[in-house]
């Protein structure tokens, strides 16, 4: 009995510190921050909401980075995928330092590349492009990737592999028709954590996009002015929330699975 | 045992490209800079070592890292131990325990230069919620001008953010213990310490390890958040490794900052390698 209510107290406070800021941002999200007429400071409305539908620069951005955080997720997933089964199956010239490559890469703060990576993608035409933001966010998400599903192929016995390849099975049309299906879920977590670390990433975001193709969290940025109306930037940050919390849902059940590491 | 297959190399051709595009291509282009005084593009010169003898011995460099670690350090000595402890009370909760790690995990999601903000208007004390609570108990909670604040907002709101990771990966490694090694452990009449340290630990170390990794890194690193607040403040305080380093970009000393991204680049892969060389021992042991 002691032992469920010392639990509950614990998840009552952790239920309160996670979400005392969130709470504070989503109700000032539906407040007029700022005077207006025949509005009050502080008075309940959709304003910030209809204000936000109403900025071309700002739905342009929610799309911005829907399309580079996809990209990026499509780009982990399809790379990630070949080289996640090799590493499972086999043991070649050079495997555990490309591992240790990987966790280099993973861990070296953006901000360190940041300078060669401007030029570099600059002299390439990927500069305000989504293309570019999706392609530099592999520095991070590409070896989360192939940890990840690495971990999940190995869940999978070999036999598995061997039966298809004897129905007569291509590599590629094994890797689609039976791994695919077999890892599902890890295919799912895959993608949550590439989305979030490049939906949430700043740095490469704010360099690659000088004059076009902001992201939305540069569109927030943006918004602080001298009279900066808090309310249109809460409500711009709960829509940011959004695709995140939706995917939170969708991988609920497997979010706490395939984390070893091998290096 | 996996068989020895070199042609699984061409498997990795896609993600080896990336990676070189991304990763190594850059990196080179910065060790290069970092030997060179490059006032534009046209107008570089050769400097050798210089600016990495001018970085390692100026105390501004030791104070920012000794600033650094004492972050780090503290940030994984709350963030740990809490996760950890979370994760435990989460085991054999079955549905309960998915919604908990989905509230933990709302913090991931959200952009991080919005994170300071929303802290920020957190603790206002005319606005915010926490603000008024501490202002009508009577405590002041100066953030702008003492150290000592400003290092509680940075560790709480840090922790806030990156709790759900360590509870994660903790709970991954945790659902793996089938029932039988705690109905065994039962019956030896095993201590609740014994239980942890000989079942529960081993089978968390691996996904434990990745997060002292990452949230090593991460912390040591931290840039956008801590500017955020205070930009480096009070007193340089809160100036961390990575402050210093935006500055140097944000000021065009190209030379400069690209010999100071070496030399924290060398010191973070010297912290992967050590974990590497100790977990990997350990590892190989495990698999026989």
């Amino acid at each position: 009995m002691r032992g469920i209510l010392l639990r509950g107290g614990v998840f009552v406070l952790l239920a309160g510190f996670i979400l005392l800021p969130l709470a504070q941002t989503f109700v000032l999200s539906f407040m007029s921050t700022l005077p207006r007429e025949g509005m009050v400071e502080g008075q309940w409305s959709l304003i910030n909401y209809r204000n936000i539908a109403a900025d071309p620069a700002l739905v342009a951005s929610i799309g911005n980075s829907m399309i580079y955080v996809s990209l990026n997720v499509a780009l982990c997933i399809g790379a990630g995928l070949p080289a996640a089964y090799a590493l499972s199956r086999y043991r070649f010239v050079g495997d555990r330092h490309f591992l240790f490559l990987l966790l280099a890469f993973r861990v070296t703060p953006p901000v360190v590349l940041s300078l060669p990576i401007f030029i570099l993608f600059a002299n390439a035409g990927l500069v305000n492009t989504p293309v570019g933001i999706a392609l530099v966010h592999c520095l991070f998400n590409l070896p989360i990737a192939i940890w990840i599903l690495e971990s999940f192929i190995s869940a999978v016995p070999r036999e598995f592999d061997e039966t298809a390849f004897l129905d007569g099975h291509s590599l590629p049309s094994f890797l689609l028709r039976h791994l695919i299906p077999a890892i599902a879920p890890g295919i799912g977590v895959t993608a949550f954590f590439c989305f979030i670390f490049s939906w949430v990433e700043v740095v490469f975001a704010r360099i690659l996009t000088v004059t076009g193709g902001k992201p939305i969290t540069m569109a927030i940025n943006a918004l602080f002015s001298f009279q900066t109306d808090i309310g249109l930037v809460m409500a711009m940050t709960v829509v940011s929330l959004i695709p995140g919390v939706g995917l939170i849902w969708f991988v609920r059940n497997h979010i706490a699975r395939g984390f070893t590491i091998r290096a | 045992m996996r068989p020895y297959r070199n042609a699984a190399w061409w498997m990795m051709m896609p993600a080896a490209a990336v990676m070189a595009f991304v990763g190594v291509v850059p990196l080179v282009a910065v060790f290069n800079y970092a030997l060179h005084d490059i006032f534009s593009l046209q107008d570089v010169h050769w400097v050798g070592v210089e600016w990495y003898e001018e970085i390692v011995t100026s105390t501004r460099f030791h104070a920012s890292l000794g600033r650094s670690l004492l972050f780090s350090a503290v940030i994984l000595a709350v963030q740990v131990p809490l996760g950890v402890g979370i994760a435990l009370l989460l085991r054999g909760m079955g549905r309960g325990a998915v919604l908990i790690l989905m509230l933990v995990a709302l913090p991931l999601v959200v952009p991080w230069n919005m994170i300071g903000m929303m802290w920020l208007g957190l603790i206002n004390p005319e606005t915010g919620m926490v603000g008024q609570a501490l202002a009508a108990a009577g405590i002041g909670f100066d953030w702008k001008f003492t150290a000592l604040h400003t290092w509680i907002l940075l560790v709480v709101m840090d922790t806030w953010h990156w709790l759900g990771l360590v509870v994660i990966l903790a709970y991954a490694g945790l659902s793996g213990i089938s029932g039988d090694f705690y109905r065994a452990a039962a019956i030896d009449g095993a201590s609740r310490v014994a239980v942890f340290r000989h079942i529960e630990l081993p089978r968390i170390a691996g996904p434990l390890g990745i997060v002292l990794l990452l949230r090593f890194v991460d912390s040591f690193m931290i840039y956008t958040e801590a500017f955020a607040i205070n930009a480096g403040g009070p007193d340089m305080a809160t100036h961390f490794l990575a402050i210093d380093l935006g500055e140097e970009i944000k000021g065009f000393s190209y030379g400069s900052a690209a010999a100071r991204s070496m030399v924290y680049f060398l010191i973070v892969i010297t912290v992967v390698w050590a974990f590497v060389r100790i977990s990997g021992l350990s590892r190989q042991e495990e698999r026989g």
